[in-house]
């Protein structure tokens, strides 16, 4: 147990990420990049993540404005966004994409905008947890090691 | 340890893997059928994997072993990536920076590229790449595409090297860089596809 209160602070929101659902394995894998080489790798694959799927949310969104849906489009589109996502462990908003693309190949319109709004959303509290963590985790500074979730 | 050399005789080693998604066993039955892929790598790419899958392909000692991480740190895997330039072409950069760092803890020396037209400018001939995984579902020029024309240039160089059948049997040229293909969708990626454009093995990606 972290004697530092920042770090059991740190420690208490990394486990809740797991514990909530937001975050799977694959999170670990990228602690487990991070090291004295790379520092704050973590924090920069997640801004990375966050750079490129804001543009595919940006095209999902101008392409859910054209009707009829062009289903095919928009199944790619959330394929590259699931991709993405899934290679920073993001759960959640995999889980939704999964959704998502399952009504693109039902063509089922309606299901597209619901799985959408909710997929945002995920999308947003996600970012919002991860911004708290990164900060909390400067604060910190560098920690020895990687644990896996109890 | 299969080598190539770099004096411009060559790999054998053809081999280019396609990193896939949802693979049905279906599909892996029809590629293990075309002598196309002995296994199937989950992504996101794993460096574990990647390297297994890698060493699968290229025939070297052991079967991949089940489980995700159990090839974590293997020396098997260490001493198959030491030192080895890797290229991986992927539009998605967080995906990208993930795989790079695991192949680079595996001690593999890595350079990404953003697209099949760039990663076209440095698998020129003489390549100098141990291998190289490219996402297949890239805009402008997916892997499929990328790797066509690197399989062109290849042909025509063995052309040369060789000047047809007559040559001496026992040290046939064979330029071929190991392409590993990423992708999510092996549905839709085809193994037709893979085929055609000859990569080298299919890797599943999530």
């Amino acid at each position: 147990m972290e004697r530092n209160p920042i770090r059991r602070q740190l420690a208490i929101m990394r486990q809740s990420l797991f514990d909530q659902g937001h975050v799977d394995e694959q999170f670990v894998q990228l602690e487990e990049l991070q090291d004295d080489a790379n520092p704050n790798f973590v924090e920069e694959v997640v801004t990375l993540y966050y750079r490129d799927s804001a543009r595919i949310i940006l095209n999902i969104e101008q392409a859910l404005e054209r009707k009829p849906f062009d289903f095919g489009k928009l199944d790619a589109y959330m394929h590259q966004f699931k991709g993405s996502s899934s290679s920073i462990g993001a759960k959640k908003v995999k889980a939704e994409s999964t959704l998502f693309r399952e009504c693109c190949k039902s063509g089922n319109g309606e299901g597209c905008m619901r799985s959408f709004q909710q997929l945002k959303k995920e999308y947003a509290t996600l970012r919002k947890k991860f911004g708290a963590y990164f900060q909390l985790a400067r604060q910190a500074g560098p920690v020895e090691t990687a644990s896996r979730p109890k | 340890m299969l080598e190539g050399k770099q004096n411009g005789h060559v790999f054998k080693l053809p081999k280019v893997i396609l990193l896939a998604k949802n693979i049905t066993n279906v599909e892996l039955e029809k590629a293990k059928a075309a002598g196309f892929a002995d296994t199937v790598i989950m992504k996101p790419m794993r460096a574990s994997m990647a390297a297994a899958c890698l060493q699968q392909v290229l025939g070297i000692g052991k079967k991949r072993q089940a489980g995700k991480d159990m090839l974590n740190g293997s020396p098997v895997l260490q001493g198959l990536l030491c030192g080895k330039k890797i290229l991986v072409v992927d539009d998605n950069m967080a995906h990208q920076r993930v795989f790079a760092g695991a192949l680079k803890k595996f001690g593999a020396a890595v350079e990404c590229r953003e697209s099949g037209k760039a990663a076209l400018k440095l698998l020129q001939l003489p390549c100098c790449f141990y291998a190289c995984f490219m996402d297949i579902q890239m805009p402008e020029m997916d892997g499929f595409e990328a790797t066509h024309p690197i399989r062109m240039m290849e042909s025509k160089a063995n052309e040369q090297m060789n000047g047809g059948m007559d040559e001496d049997s026992g040290r046939k040229g064979e330029w071929h860089v190991p392409i590993l293909a990423m992708t999510a969708d092996v549905i839709h990626a085809t193994y037709d596809e893979c085929l055609k454009c000859r990569m080298d093995g299919c890797v599943e990606a999530l």
